[in-house]
């Protein structure tokens, strides 16, 4: 017979053991409610060295970007500097006080550079539009065409977001919910565009009311219980019964009317709606910014489109750049102006986080058509409050813009970082377990303020 | 040695073991095992429900479903709900989804009610459509003696077979009280409004919104 004392101190021990064991994702360091996040797709694959890993200079493969293959006058960044003859490329952007350098393509998201961290030589190791998307966002090549696993927004809203009305809202971002573990809540919302929600809510009134729809779904609740009450897999039946809950909120009078596309664009002049490539992901950037002031949402995806170049049309390849970096800077000004919902007298852009990728990158050579093909190396980039700020993570090499060791110390050795090793990281900045989610990656901890 | 043997023979011959009534040994307890299959409740696909929404409606196209459900704003075009259906938008490369969403089900009861509306409008209103021509609310009115709850699981039960395919005796709980609350609290709310349709006939509006977006309907 063990004795009280015995079992309290074997109790004990047993505590500080499992405490111990995980230190990194013991510590929450505020309370995760009162976070949001926004992972912005850049689609179609974008050309680092116009950005985040500039290449100026013709070395290896590398064919820089010139007024041979490029069209610098809708520009605000390009700086031209002599490459050969009569052909110019761009002068290196190298902020003061920073190790950060950039393209022309970053535009005016330079002027937030302090606030952001830069990842390169991101490990892709595929050159497929659709593994690329899905290696980025869960950390898993495509199994069969499908998903293998759960997306970062996912993982995260099921974490931290099934409590929100609105918990997962995806605009033409490729989200995926894969695994018998997560609340059904955590399902994405996935539509085609932002005003595609307010037409999905909207009703008529000349017929049933408010009310009516009210005691319909309650009803339809009802039923689903008692359904649940019979069924040999209840638990069907009750998430039923939680959407139907949730539904007289959605419909109610105010979310009909400030999420429709006009709404959304009196209230945010300051996104291009009328970007060629952008103005569809403006408006989720838009829809973004109300659904997180009124703390409907927990986590935001959008897409920002129209990188895929492989002919002629990669002379516009760095605007569309400077384009969806524009997006992205007025997004965070408007964050900065928007008072946190939950929170007196903070920001609400002190408890957003933002990561924004892409499917890969493209080659640096220039091909027969005048464009860039896709490329196995990635760059992204995170703002978030959580994340070492000002700073350049990972490198590639000079000659052929290949992803190189990053010189991470990681457990299995020298090598590059790869997207599942920034996805892990991501999740451990907020104190989730990355197993739960990843098969693959390590948590960079030099990457996560202390 | 003799004596010996004498008195053993003389023991087994009195009260010798005859063959006695023979008595069944005890069963084991027998237990039924149910070996019908068993699976989770999945949502039907987009595709299958919509073609069961044509069907309930009188087998319309898409085009004429689109047509009916537009005017006084019950609908757009299917063109803005694909995504928010669950079905795949090639224009945009979003794939089919695979779970049921909130934002789904507000869309399917958005096309839901918007159907039903304009089916009792034919079926109901005016009461000239002949009872063979009616496409969803194929009953008769109730007998004048019948109480209001007997009539209204009369024709309740056309509805529930329609769309669940069987008698509504036959479901499970109280679903027919349940359903009568929901009838008679819309009629009564709408009783002393002015509307395109009778309180009556809104009221049935209601239960066919309903039952087209019951849990039995959407899972399989």
């Amino acid at each position: 017979m063990m004795k009280r004392r015995t079992f309290l101190q074997l109790l004990g021990a047993g505590s500080a053991t499992l405490a111990m064991r995980r230190p990194l994702f013991a510590a929450t360091t505020d309370a995760p409610a009162d976070e949001f996040f926004v992972f912005i797709h850049a689609s179609g694959g974008w050309d680092v060295t116009l950005w985040a890993d500039p290449r100026n200079e013709r070395k290896g493969l590398v064919e820089p970007a010139s007024t041979d293959n490029t069209d610098p006058a809708p520009l605000s960044h390009w700086k031209p500097t002599k490459l050969d003859g009569d052909t110019d490329t761009f002068e290196i952007l190298s902020p003061a006080n920073s190790g950060l350098r950039f393209g022309p393509g970053i535009g005016d998201l330079i002027d937030l550079h302090d606030r952001f961290t830069v990842v390169n030589g991101l490990a892709m190791n595929t050159v497929s539009h659709p593994d690329g998307t899905s290696f980025s966002c869960t950390g898993r090549h495509l199994a069969g065409g499908r998903s293998p696993a759960a997306s970062i927004d996912v993982a995260l809203t099921n974490e931290l977001g099934t409590m929100q009305l609105l918990p997962d809202v995806s605009i033409n971002f490729p989200s995926a919910y894969i695994g018998e573990h997560l609340d059904r809540r955590a399902i994405p919302l996935r539509v085609a565009n932002a005003g595609v929600m307010a037409k999905s809510l909207a009703r008529s009134d000349a017929y049933l009311r408010d009310d009516d729809r009210a005691a319909i779904t309650a009803l339809l609740s009802e039923e689903a219980h008692a359904l649940a009450g019979h069924s040999v897999y209840p638990e069907t039946f009750e998430r039923l019964a939680s959407q139907e809950q949730a539904l007289p909120r959605l419909l109610g009078d105010q979310l009909k009317t400030v999420f429709t596309q006009k709404a959304l664009q009196d209230a945010y002049p300051a996104f291009d709606y009328k970007a060629k490539n952008t103005g569809n992901g403006a408006l989720g950037a838009a829809f973004a910014v109300e659904a997180m002031k009124r703390n409907l949402v927990r986590c935001m995806g959008f897409s920002l489109g129209g990188l895929d170049t492989h002919n002629q049309n990669y002379k516009q390849h760095a605007h569309t750049q400077q384009e969806i970096f524009g997006t992205i800077a007025s997004l965070v000004k408007l964050l900065d102006a928007t008072p946190h919902p939950n929170k007196h007298g903070v920001k609400l852009s002190e408890h957003t986080h933002i990561l924004v990728f892409s499917d890969f990158c493209r080659t640096p050579q220039i091909n027969l058509s005048g464009g860039r093909d896709h490329y196995p190396n990635n760059s992204a980039l995170v703002i978030s409050p959580r994340f070492v700020a000002n700073k350049a993570f990972g490198k590639t090499d000079h000659e052929q813009v290949l992803p190189a060791d990053a010189s991470l110390d990681f457990s299995d050795g020298p090598r590059p970082i790869s997207p599942p090793d920034l996805l892990a990281t991501f999740l451990a900045a907020f104190a989730i377990e990355p197993r739960k989610y990843l098969r693959d990656g390590e948590v960079v901890k030099a990457m996560l303020r202390a | 040695m003799k004596a010996v043997l004498f008195s053993l023979l003389a023991a087994c011959g009195t009260g010798a073991v005859g063959g006695g009534e023979t008595t069944a040994l005890p069963a084991h307890q027998t237990r039924m095992l149910d070996t019908t299959p068993k699976e989770r409740r999945r949502m039907v696909p987009p595709e299958v429900y919509l073609r069961a929404y044509l069907a309930w409606f009188g087998g319309l196209v898409p085009l004429d479903v689109q047509n009916r459900a537009r005017p006084k704003g019950l609908f757009d075009a299917w063109d803005d709900y694909l995504s928010a259906l669950g079905l795949p938008d090639y224009k945009t490369d979003l794939p089919r989804q695979n779970q049921s969403n909130t934002l789904m089900l507000a869309t399917l009861g958005r096309l839901g009610e918007a159907l039903c509306v304009r089916a009792a409008e034919h079926d109901l209103h005016g009461g000239k459509t002949p009872l063979e021509q009616r496409v969803v609310f194929a009953f008769e009115m109730p007998a004048a003696n019948a109480g209001p709850e007997a009539a209204f699981a009369e024709r309740f039960d056309v509805l529930h077979r329609t769309f669940l395919g069987y008698p509504v005796k036959l479901a499970p709980g109280d679903r027919a009280e349940r359903f009568h609350a929901l009838y008679k609290d819309v009629a009564a709310r709408h009783a002393s409004v002015k509307g395109p349709l009778t309180a009556d006939e809104t009221g049935w509006v209601a239960v066919c919104t309903a039952l087209i977006e019951h849990p039995e309907a959407e899972l399989y």
